[in-house]
């Protein structure tokens, strides 16, 4: 029997095939329902303007009971958005990411919420503590990453 | 015109009372906010649908495949709360209509 999440995500494709994906956010890899690439781009005036930075979602058997793990590709001329939020590997620190994943939310609803992140975003910085969390952070950033008040 | 029936064929529907008169849905179904699949169907984990794998309500007024939202509630992740609006779940009684026989 297909897993939980194969089916929830089968569901989530077959929409953004037949809908399209919101304004800026594109996808770009959905081979398994392992892992799923994004580009996205903040449309309209924003520190970003001209900015393309590819998401990748992790899925584990138990999406969307379990949260996605998200971050920013870092690799083959990628790179992730100097934003106070975001690790310079790629990781993010949201809170619909960590502690205030709902299973109501969907792959698309988290980029929205990332594009709308990077769309706010007043001034182009990397996080304090960038140097530290970069130097010892895990593979998967759903194991370190918990801001709770954002 | 005498019409003598030689033989007939019956036809049931049925729907969860969720309370709604009318599916809000385009396609004409209610879905489960976790995974997605209408009210009538099942959850993942079952293969039929029907009083196996009946809903769940909320006090908050929000419904679920009892299966769906137990999974969901059984994790450390969820504090207790409805994936919907974040209160903490409570479970509401069913309310049975009037015209809804047992």
């Amino acid at each position: 029997m297909a897993s939980i999440s194969a089916r929830r995500l089968a569901k989530e494709l077959r929409e953004i095939e037949g809908e399209g994906c919101p304004v800026g956010i594109n996808l770009i890899k959905a081979d398994d329902f392992a892992t799923w690439w994004f580009t996205i781009e903040v449309m309209g005036d924003s520190l970003y303007q001209g900015e393309v930075h590819t998401l990748q979602f992790r899925f584990d058997p138990q999406y969307p009971i379990s949260s996605p793990a998200v971050q920013f590709l870092v690799t083959d001329g990628r790179t992730a958005p100097v934003h106070p939020h975001v690790y310079s590997n790629g990781h993010i620190c949201a809170s619909i990411l960590g502690n205030e994943w709902s299973p109501v939310l969907s792959v698309v609803a988290v980029c929205v919420t990332l594009q709308s992140m990077l769309a706010s975003c007043k001034k182009k910085e990397r996080p304090v503590d960038n140097d530290r969390y970069v130097r010892n952070a895990p593979d998967n950033p759903k194991k370190v990453c918990r801001f709770s008040d954002y | 015109m005498k019409v003598v029936v030689k033989h007939w064929h019956a036809v049931a529907q049925w729907r969860w009372d969720t309370g709604n008169a009318e599916p809000a849905d385009d396609d004409g179904e209610d879905v489960c906010g976790i995974c997605r699949v209408p009210y009538e169907g099942c959850c993942p984990s079952c293969k039929m649908p029907g009083d196996d794998c009946p809903l769940i309500w909320g006090e908050c007024t929000h419904v679920f495949h009892m299966h769906c939202l137990l999974k969901w509630i059984g994790t450390a992740a969820s504090k207790q709360q409805c994936p919907m609006d974040r209160r903490t779940w409570v479970t509401a009684e069913r309310k049975i209509g009037a015209t809804t026989s047992t």
